[in-house]
This record gives structure tokens, C-alpha cells and sequence, in this order.
């Protein structure tokens, strides 16, 4: 017998889910009312148990319940029997798993299932680990079961292998899914497990291989790859001591930024440079020899620098010349880094236009020989920027920093300490801690904006082209010691307080400013005369 | 709807039958109904009769092989067999075999499928997905990478096919687009488009046999629109563009009569109807007598083409497919998994025989028993269906040497062994037009299976037949879910007893009453639902579609 065709009224429907909302809203509302009560009360019992399980089943995203059920918990497992402590616990774990149905991603109900799993006297990992292959099956993207799962998988001690299958698994389902990637990484000590290593990387790279060239524009892939290359961390040293007798300081620059205690006032910091202001007479006898060392006392080392005798400045450095100072991939073989290159190219060959592809490849060059493949790389920059658009600047900015890069190491072999860098795009400057020395810098003809803090760091900075630039803004010629000339024709200055760092320079004679905004302002000659006494030659 | 069958099973071609089922089907096919005069007594004045086929000639060329041995006699039809394997599907009662359902796979995005969500008979029926698509080249079974996945995974490609292969399938998925890619090749094959495309050459195997599924010389638009369909098609269930109904396609004509019953259409199985009775003025069909003699009054009449005699199919010009069923002891292609379904694509073996499709189904499907596979081969005539599908059959599979003779398993043979085999013809009338039939203009003709994957042809002509019976109403509209239906306190709630309780086969033929599967209170519903294309017939009748036993 069936019924007849009659589709209820919406208004009717309506008004029935109304009701039931309320209803159920009411009861929601009584018990929870009488949970903050006991809570209030400190009560730990069974019956809080279960009012809090009837509301965390209906909405387990509330935090206070959970921490109170873990107090009641904590209180139980002190006066109960260890049988009965681990049958509490796996009643949590069942209400749990019914609390995860409900949502997958309630952030307290994984929570407090790591917090349950932990204080199991017998924990059962296996099952575990089936829950957790079970919610990926269901959502492959589920980040909190991936973290339990790194917990479970930790705690229990699964070998790493057993987890790259299964990843293996989620990867060949669907190899978008970065999830699944990004677990090997989080998994696999690939860097530090010898023996096995070269054959995992190997049939890692081939996997990796495999997803880009399927998809070339599916970046987890790539983001795969680019781990897997390796990330080169510099050593950290004292890169370079540089003493002037005249202005009776020492800097000393850093592989990387560092915190020194600014207890006394003589230390400036400028990131990874520290200069250090001497006192007065320490060094200025010129027929005195000095030896200074600098200790870093959190890396336990050190670095000498000898002044002799009739010398005004000495400097104590390692050359630069090292490829891996800037290279950003860091795996040791060349030839691992060549067969990519080449199968890089492969794809590139087809699909000219990847933007992954050829970032890749800019990545290798880099790796592989800076100088050698800098035509290229300039090459492959400029077919990025044309293919995506949107990250141009990004483009821009990285291939300043190759450019930099490649003008410092070009120096480095010719034994210079001259820095020229024009009509290169330059977007942005970096790496100003590797220019310490340096008495010339030409960056004319760029498109550079600013001249940054960092700067500050050139110090022993005579002479400064920058025209032809967009630059507004100069707050980078801050106390620059030595700096005499400078040039910045044919840029944005508009403002009387852009110049004004410029004041601080004490041995500034010649200022070239013509063809900036400034030069239109009122009075700008008497101003300037003003603000800058120690400048002679100045051009408007 | 008044649904009349001499069979007594549904779905009449498209049926899916249990091993013993099958058995009894192969006995069946060639029975002749008795022939009938009486029928005459019933026609009046100004009309005349028109005699239906008794005699079902869609099914020739029926050849059964069982390769497993016989405990007792080696009729195939009441023998014990002795293969474990073989004697397991004789003794599960329920261990149910699709035979006769042509094209077993639905494509994801198909007509069918369309429909069946549309109409919500989707809710009769479960479906799995085709899990691979493989391939026979080079003597050997391969896998073909059809989905991103499959790309991925696939160990056989290199990395730059694979960037190859996914380009041009990306380009297919939108050709329209690129016009420039392929305009010049409008006039050429697509075979000739495939060899322009710097593909390798497995890889234009693979495109042209397993996944366009087209023949090399089509041209090269149609080629890119098959390429695109099958394309489609992938990733809305699976991995593959294919959906198989568990227990068979025959499940799927069952579940369109279900859905007909529910809303009052009228079901007798084992009751034929053998003789139009034509208005000699007009020349329509105005009733039907049915194989007790009864008529039956009806503006409309609907019959399959296995019905019509041979005066009224002179000019029928028809076609032929070759079928081969086989039960088999292992998979074509093992595994890590053994529940494996898989579409093979298999190009001619020799110059000029035909392009073979074959479906491998695994016990998961409810198709056959564990640790067995089904096999269905299927391709268009050109002989009768074991001089076409033998050659095939003999390549993939170890046939044992004659009939009752196991084959010998040698240890590490990955063929697998064939227990049973059975050949077939099947008569495809899919692309003969109605006007070839000498029929009256209100007997509308349907087909039975065809020759192409998916049903849509048949799809197609079930709503074209709707539009002419019912040029108004909505072609299967959607069934409203059961929490919408009230009930008037009567009877339990729910569905109540269904389809298979009120199964006229039981209630009714033998005395010719016809009795309502399901009572409609609300008439005007009833002549809306009825699939019509895929019932063997269906008489609408004359004044009302309410049933006739209206209490």
C-alpha cells in the first residue's frame, strides 16, 4: 500500500524545525547551566561525565567542557583501580570517535583524543592508527588527524617505511594533495639517514619527477621538490672584522643577525653588524701594533684581526668566493643537481611557459654555477615575469638578490672593493652585510626605490651612484663614516626631510641631487646649506 | 500502463540472469510460443488482425562450451560439475550471472545516468565503479592511464609521455577552444591528427582504442568530442568514466518498472500478446489480444522489435553483434586487489576482424562467485559470434583442450583459464528507422540493445517514443521522496510491500485477470512515469490510465 503525493506546506515544515530547534535549544541550555554549576562547585563525578558527554556529543567544540572532563578524569584516575582507569579511557575514546562523526575537525575532540591516548595505561595504537587511516580515507586534508597521527605513529614507534607506504598510497590517489607530501617530510629523516638515503632519494625524486611532469602546474609537487633539494643553512661565523684606527671603532659582521647585550652603550647594532666604538686613544697611536679578537662566545668562536703598525684600517675576512654563501639548495652532489637540471629542461621543452618549471631551473643554475648559467638565469627571470605577471615584483626582487649575488662573487675574484651593479633592474637591495668594505658602489640606472637601513652597513662607503633610480627615501646614508660623494640624479627625492640622513654623513663634500623633485622647492639652496654645512660641491 | 511480457523475467533483451537462469534462458530462446487462431474470434467488423512474432529471432548462433569436468551426464543444462569453482555457481542459488545485457558499462556522465538521478530511480539501484581500462597490445594485457592519477602512477610511461599524454588530453577536455590545433584536419582521420601530435606510439594506442574508443579512420572532430566524453566522464565517481550496477545492467530496465509500478503501472509476466487488432478505416492499432485471448482496448502500443513478424520487417534492414560470455578462473591483469573491474579494449587481432570490447567483472559486482571472473566480449558481426570472438578468446584465455577437460595450470601461468563459455548473436536494430517497419502509426518500436557503450540511443528513443504518446508531459519527472508522501493511516508507513510482493508474474496469468500491482489514488500520475523504450511492451489504455481493477 502505498501513500498518496502530497508535499507538505513550507510554512508547516517551517514551523515543525522551529519547534524542534527550540526544543532542542531548551534542553541544550538546562544542561549546561547545570554543568558550569557543578563545575563551580567542584564537583567530580560521574554525573558531570555524562552531562558533558551529552552536550560535547551534540557540539563538541567547546573547550571548557573538554578541560572539565579532564579534570573529572584526572580525579577518577586517582581513587580507581587501574582496570577500571583503563575502561574509563576507552569509553573516552569510543565517545570520541562519535564526537569526530559529528565533526572531524573539532580541534578539542583531537585534542583531548592525543590527551586520552597518552594516560591509557594500555594504549592500543593499532587502532589508532586505523582510526587515522580511516578519517584520511574520508578527508585526505584532515590536519589534525595527520598531527594525531604523527603522535600515534611517534609514540608507538611504526618504522618510517611503514609510513611512506602510506603516503606512497595517498600520493597515488591523488598527488595534489600536499597533506600527503608534506608528511614525508615531516616523517622521513631523509637528511640524516645515510645508508638509505641515496636509494630513498633517488625513488623520491623520481616520484617527485613523476607528479610534475603529469601536472606541471600542481605546486604541491613542486614544493615537494624544492624541499627535497635542500635548503642550504650558511655556517654560522664571524664573517668579517673591520678596525679603523681613525674613527676608532671595530665592526664585525655576522653570518646572520645577531642579539648583543646593549648594556654599554658603545655597541651599535645593525643586524648582523655590531660595530663597537673603542675608547677614545685605545688604537689612534699609528706607531702602535694592535691584535684584536673577537670572541663569539654562543658558537664558541673567534676571530683575530692584527693593525700594524703605520696602517689607518686593517680587516680580517674569508673570501666569499665559497658558492654554497648563496646558493639555496644545499644537496652535496653536483650530479644529482645536474640530472635534475636536465630533466628540468626536458620539461621546459614542453610546456616553455610553466612558471614552476622555470623557477626550478633558476634554482638549479644557481646551485650548480651562478656565474657560468647568469645569462640564462637573466633569460628565464625575464619569461617568468611575462608569464606570470602577478608575481613580478616577487621576480624582480629574487633576480636583484641573483644579480647581487653574482656582482659579489665577481668581486670577490677581483680582489676589489668596488661594487658595480647598474642598468640591472635591481628592485631591492640585500646582502649589504657582505659590502663592508667596499669604498665604491655604482647601482645607477636601476629601479630601485630606497636606499634601505641596511645601508648603514657600508662602512668604509666613499663614493655613491645611484642616479637614475625611483628613490624617495635615503634613510640607509645614516653615519657613514667615510662617505664623501654622492650621486643621485634623476631620482624621487621630493622632500627637505628625505635628505636629512645625509647630515649624519660627517665627511660628506659633494651632493649631486639635480633632476629631483626637491631641487623645485623654495629656499631649497640656503636650506640645504644649512642642513649639510659640510658640503661643498653641491649640484641642483 | 498495462506491461505484458511472455517471458518471465524483466527487461526481456537487456535481462541479467543468475548461472541457472542463464541455463534455462539458453534452452528457452529457441521455444515457440504456441500459435493461436482463436485470436480472430475477438476481432469485429472493420477490423483486422496483425499477428506478433511468436518466435523471438533476436538471439541466433547460441553455442555453450563447459570446459569444466561433469560428474554426471555432460548435458550442460542438468549436469553436476566438478570444477570447484563451477560447481559453486550451480549450487549458490543466488549466485546471480548477467548474460544478456549488452552494454554492461554506463558512462558517469551518460543520458542513463542522467536520468536516473533525474527521476530518482538511481534509489533502486547500486553501482560500482569500473576500477581500470586496459588494453590488449603487443600480445600483452596493459593497463591504460586515463585519469591523472592513473598518469601518475602509470610505470610504463616515462615522464615526458606522460607530460605528452596529459597535454593532449588536456587539450581534448576543451578542443572547441583551440580550434587552430585541429581545423586543419577536419577532413582527415583522426588517426592521421593522432600522428601530427608528437605522440609515441603506445600512447596513440592508447587514446584511439581505450579512451576516444573510435576506429582509426573516424575523422578527427568526432575522435575529440569521444575523447572529451570519455573524458568527462572521469573523477564524478572514480577513476574511470564507468559505472556497473551491482547484480547486472538487467537491474536497471527492473528499477524503471518498479518506479512505473509505484505509480500504478500494470505488470503480467508470462503473458504475451499475440495479435494487433487494426482499425481497418484509420489503419491504428485500437486493442490487443492477448496469449489468453483477452482483449485489450489501447490507444497506444509499444513493443520491442523481437516481437514484430517478418511480413511487417521486410525492409529492416538490421545489424548483428557477436557476444561471448565467459566464466573464467582469474584475471586477466592480477593485482594487488582481486576485485578488479575492468573495461578491455581490444584492437583487431588480425587485419579486418573486429575491434573487441570486453568487460571483466569480479564477485564484488554480485556477478559471480568468489575466486571467479565474468567476462563478456562483445563486437559487431561479421560472422556468426564464436568465428568472431573465438580468435580473441583464444589469445587472452587458456582454453583446456576439449570440453570436460581441465585445463592444466601450469604454476606461475598468469592466463587465465576459461570454465565456461557461451556465444551468441543478437539482433541490433538500433539504427533502423520506424518508418522501415509496415506498422501502424500508433505501435511504436524499440530496440533492444546496441552496439555502442552507454545506453543513450536507447535512452533517447524512450523519450522520443514519451513525447509521442504523451506530447505533453515531462519525461520521467522526478519521483518525490518517501517523507514527502502523507499517508492516509492505512497500511504501514514506509514504502510498504513492494514491487517483488505484488509481482504480477505470481498474481495473475492464468486467469487472464489483470490485476493492479500498485494502486494510484491519484491517476493522472500514472501515465507520466513509465519507461517505455525499455519494456518488451506497453499498452497505454484507451480512457484512463487507471487500473483496471480499481476497487
Amino acid at each position: 500500500m502505498h501513500g498518496r503525493v502530497k508535499l507538505k506546506s513550507t510554512a508547516q515544515q517551517e514551523e515543525e524545525k522551529r519547534k524542534e530547534r527550540e526544543k532542542k535549544l531548551k534542553i541544550y541550555v538546562t544542561a549546561r547551566d547545570a554543568v558550569f554549576a557543578k563545575r563551580k562547585n567542584g564537583m567530580l563525578d560521574d554525573e558531570a561525565l555524562l552531562l558533558t558527554q551529552q552536550l560535547l556529543s551534540s557540539n563538541p567544540d567547546v573547550a571548557t567542557l573538554w578541560n572539565y572532563r579532564r579534570e573529572i578524569l584526572l580525579h577518577l584516575e586517582t581513587i580507581r583501580e587501574e582496570v577500571d582507569v583503563q575502561k574509563m579511557y576507552e569509553d573516552e575514546l569510543s565517545f570520541l570517535e562519535s564526537c569526530l562523526k559529528v565533526n572531524p575537525k573539532s580541534y578539542g575532540s583531537w585534542h583531548h583524543r592525543g590527551w586520552v591516548s597518552a594516560r591509557l595505561p594500555r594504549p592500543d595504537w593499532t587502532r589508532e592508527l586505523g582510526l587515522c587511516d580511516r578519517c584520511l580515507s574520508l578527508d585526505d586534508r584532515n590536519f589534525h588527524c595527520w598531527d594525531y597521527r604523527r603522535m600515534v605513529v611517534k609514540m608507538s614507534g611504526v618504522p618510517v617505511d611503514q609510513e611512506l607506504q602510506f603516503t606512497d598510497r595517498l600520493i597515488g590517489s591523488n598527488f595534489s594533495n600536499y597533506s600527503s607530501w608534506h608528511y614525508r617530510n615531516a616523517c622521513v629523516p631523509f637528511n640524516n639517514m645515510k645508508p638509505l638515503g641515496v636509494i630513498l632519494a633517488f625513488s623520491e625524486y623520481e616520484l617527485v619527477q613523476n607528479a610534475f611532469f603529469t601536472d606541471p602546474n600542481d605546486q604541491s609537487a613542486w614544493f615537494y621538490y624544492r624541499w627535497l633539494l635542500g635548503r642550504a643553512e650558511r655556517e654560522e661565523m664571524i664573517s668579517c672584522v673591520f678596525v679603523s684606527r681613525e674613527e676608532e671603532r671595530v665592526a664585525v659582521a655576522f653570518s646572520r643577525p645577531v642579539n648583543v647585550s646593549t648594556a654599554t652603550t658603545t655597541f651599535v647594532i645593525l643586524w648582523p653588524l655590531v660595530i663597537c666604538e673603542l675608547p677614545p686613544g685605545t688604537i689612534s697611536d699609528i706607531t702602535n701594533e694592535h691584535n684584536l679578537t673577537v670572541h663569539w662566545t654562543e658558537k664558541h668562536t673567534h676571530r683575530d684581526c692584527a693593525l700594524y703598525t703605520g696602517r689607518s684600517v686593517s680587516w680580517c675576512r674569508d673570501s666569499a668566493t665559497d658558492q654554497e654563501l648563496f646558493s639555496e639548495l644545499s644537496v652535496e652532489k653536483t650530479s644529482v643537481l645536474q640530472s635534475e637540471l636536465q630533466s628540468c629542461n626536458q620539461l621546459l621543452e614542453l610546456e616553455p611557459q610553466n612558471k614552476w618549471c622555470l623557477l626550478t631551473i633558476i634554482l638549479l643554475m644557481r646551485a650548480l654555477d651562478p656565474l657560468g648559467y647568469e645569462r640564462e638565469t637573466l633569460s628565464h627571470f625575464q619569461t617568468l615575469k611575462e608569464v606570470d605577471p602577478m608575481r613580478g615584483a616577487y621576480y624582480g626582487d629574487l633576480c636583484s638578490k641573483f644579480m647581487i649575488e653574482n656582482t659579489i662573487l665577481k668581486m670577490e675574484y677581483a680582489e676589489v672593493r668596488v661594487f658595480s651593479l647598474s642598468d640591472k633592474n635591481l628592485t631591492t637591495l640585500c646582502h649589504l652585510d657582505q659590502l663592508l668594505l667596499v669604498t665604491h658602489i655604482n647601482l645607477s640606472s636601476n629601479q630601485l626605490l630606497r636606499l634601505p637601513p641596511q645601508f648603514a652597513m657600508l662602512q668604509c662607503l666613499e663614493v655613491l651612484e645611484a642616479d637614475n633610480n625611483a628613490i624617495e627615501n635615503l634613510e640607509g646614508l645614516y653615519h657613514l663614516p667615510k662617505l664623501e660623494d654622492v650621486s643621485l640624479k634623476n631620482n624621487k627625492l621630493s622632500r627637505l626631510s628625505d635628505l636629512q640622513p645625509l647630515a649624519s654623513c660627517p665627511k660628506l663634500t659633494r651632493l649631486d641631487l639635480r633632476r629631483n623633485p626637491v631641487t623645485q622647492l623654495v629656499n631649497i639652496e640656503s636650506e640645504l646649506a644649512e642642513l649639510l654645512p659640510s658640503v661643498t660641491d653641491l649640484l641642483l | 500502463v498495462l506491461h505484458v511480457d511472455r517471458r518471465s523475467y524483466y527487461a526481456g533483451n537487456w535481462a541479467s540472469f543468475t548461472f541457472n537462469g542463464l541455463l534455462s534462458w539458453i534452452e528457452e530462446y529457441k521455444q515457440a510460443g504456441p500459435s493461436d487462431e482463436a485470436a480472430q474470434e475477438k476481432v469485429e467488423e472493420g477490423e483486422e488482425a496483425l499477428a506478433l512474432s511468436s518466435l523471438d529471432t533476436s538471439i541466433t548462433n547460441v553455442e555453450v562450451f563447459c570446459y569444466a569436468r561433469y560428474r554426471g551426464n555432460t548435458d550442460p543444462g542438468e549436469g553436476h560439475l566438478s570444477h570447484p569453482k563451477m560447481s559453486a555457481c550451480e549450487t549458490e542459488a543466488n549466485a546471480h550471472l548477467c548474460c544478456c545485457d549488452y552494454s554492461q558499462l554506463m558512462y558517469s556522465r551518460g543520458s542513463l545516468v542522467d536520468l536516473l538521478i533525474k527521476s530518482n530511480v538511481s534509489r533502486y539501484a547500486e553501482f560500482k565503479n569500473v576500477t581500470r581500462i586496459l588494453t590488449y597490445r603487443n600480445g600483452k594485457v596493459e593497463q591504460v592511464p586515463c585519469s591523472r592519477a592513473d598518469v601518475f602512477g602509470s610505470k610504463q610511461l616515462t615522464v615526458v609521455e606522460k607530460r605528452m599524454l596529459m597535454k593532449f588530453l588536456t587539450f581534448c577536455l576543451d578542443f572547441e577552444q583551440h580550434p587552430e590545433e585541429y581545423q586543419d584536419f577536419s577532413v582527415h582521420s583522426f588517426w592521421d591528427f593522432l600522428l601530427t601530435k608528437k605522440l609515441t606510439e603506445n600512447l596513440r594506442h592508447f587514446i584511439l582504442h581505450s579512451i576516444a574508443m573510435v576506429t582509426p579512420d573516424v575523422c578527427t572532430v568526432e575522435g575529440l568530442r569521444a575523447t572529451q566524453h570519455f573524458l568527462r566522464c572521469l573523477g564524478r565517481y572514480g577513476n574511470t568514466p564507468f559505472l556497473f550496477p551491482l547484480y547486472g545492467l538487467g537491474e536497471i530496465p527492473q528499477c524503471f518498472c518498479r518506479m512505473c509500478a509505484v505509480f500504478g503501472g500494470i505488470y503480467c509476466l508470462r503473458q504475451s500478446v499475440r495479435c494487433l487488432v487494426l482499425d481497418k478505416e484509420s489503419g491504428k492499432c485500437k486493442a490487443v489480444i492477448d496469449s489468453n485471448g483477452q482483449r485489450i482496448s489501447c490507444s497506444h502500443f509499444v513493443v520491442e522489435d523481437g516481437y514484430i513478424g517478418l511480413d511487417q520487417r521486410k525492409n529492416v534492414d538490421s545489424r548483428q553483434i557477436s557476444r561471448a560470455v565467459l566464466i573464467t578462473d582469474r584475471s586477466i591483469l592480477p593485482s594487488d586487489s582481486e576485485q578488479q573491474i575492468s573495461l578491455v579494449t581490444v584492437p583487431p587481432v588480425e587485419p579486418g576482424s573486429p575491434v573487441v570490447r570486453m568487460v571483466e567483472l569480479c564477485s564484488s559486482t554480485m556477478t559471480c562467485m568468489p575466486g571467479t571472473y565474468l567476462v563478456h566480449l562483445t563486437c559487431s558481426s561479421s560472422g556468426s559470434a564464436r568465428e568472431d570472438l573465438a580468435p580473441v578468446v583464444s589469445r587472452l584465455f587458456c582454453i583446456p583442450v576439449s570440453p570436460g577437460e581441465e585445463s592444466k595450470e601450469e604454476e606461475g601461468s598468469e592466463v587465465p583459464s576459461v570454465l565456461w563459455a557461451l556465444y551468441f548473436n543478437m539482433r541490433d536494430t538500433s539504427a533502423v528507422d520506424r518508418s522501415s517497419y509496415d506498422l501502424p502509426s500508433n505501435v511504436h518500436v524499440c530496440t533492444s540493445p546496441d552496439a555502442a557503450l552507454g545506453s543513450d540511443h536507447a535512452i533517447k528513443l524512450a523519450e522520443a517514443v514519451f513525447r509521442q504518446l504523451l506530447p505533453e508531459e515531462e519525461f520521467c519527472p522526478p519521483a518525490p521522496n518517501p517523507e514527502d508522501i502523507i499517508y492516509d493511516g492505512e497500511g504501514p508507513q514506509g514504502e510498504g510491500p513492494g514491487f517483488e510482493e505484488a509481482d504480477p508474474a505470481e498474481a495473475l496469468p492464468s486467469q487472464g485477470e489483470v490485476e493492479s500491482a500498485e494502486r494510484q489514488e491519484e491517476a493522472e500520475d500514472a501515465g507520466e512515469t513509465g519507461d517505455v523504450a525499455k519494456q518488451e511492451t506497453v499498452a497505454v489504455a484507451e480512457n484512463e490510465p487507471r487500473p483496471a481493477s480499481e476497487e
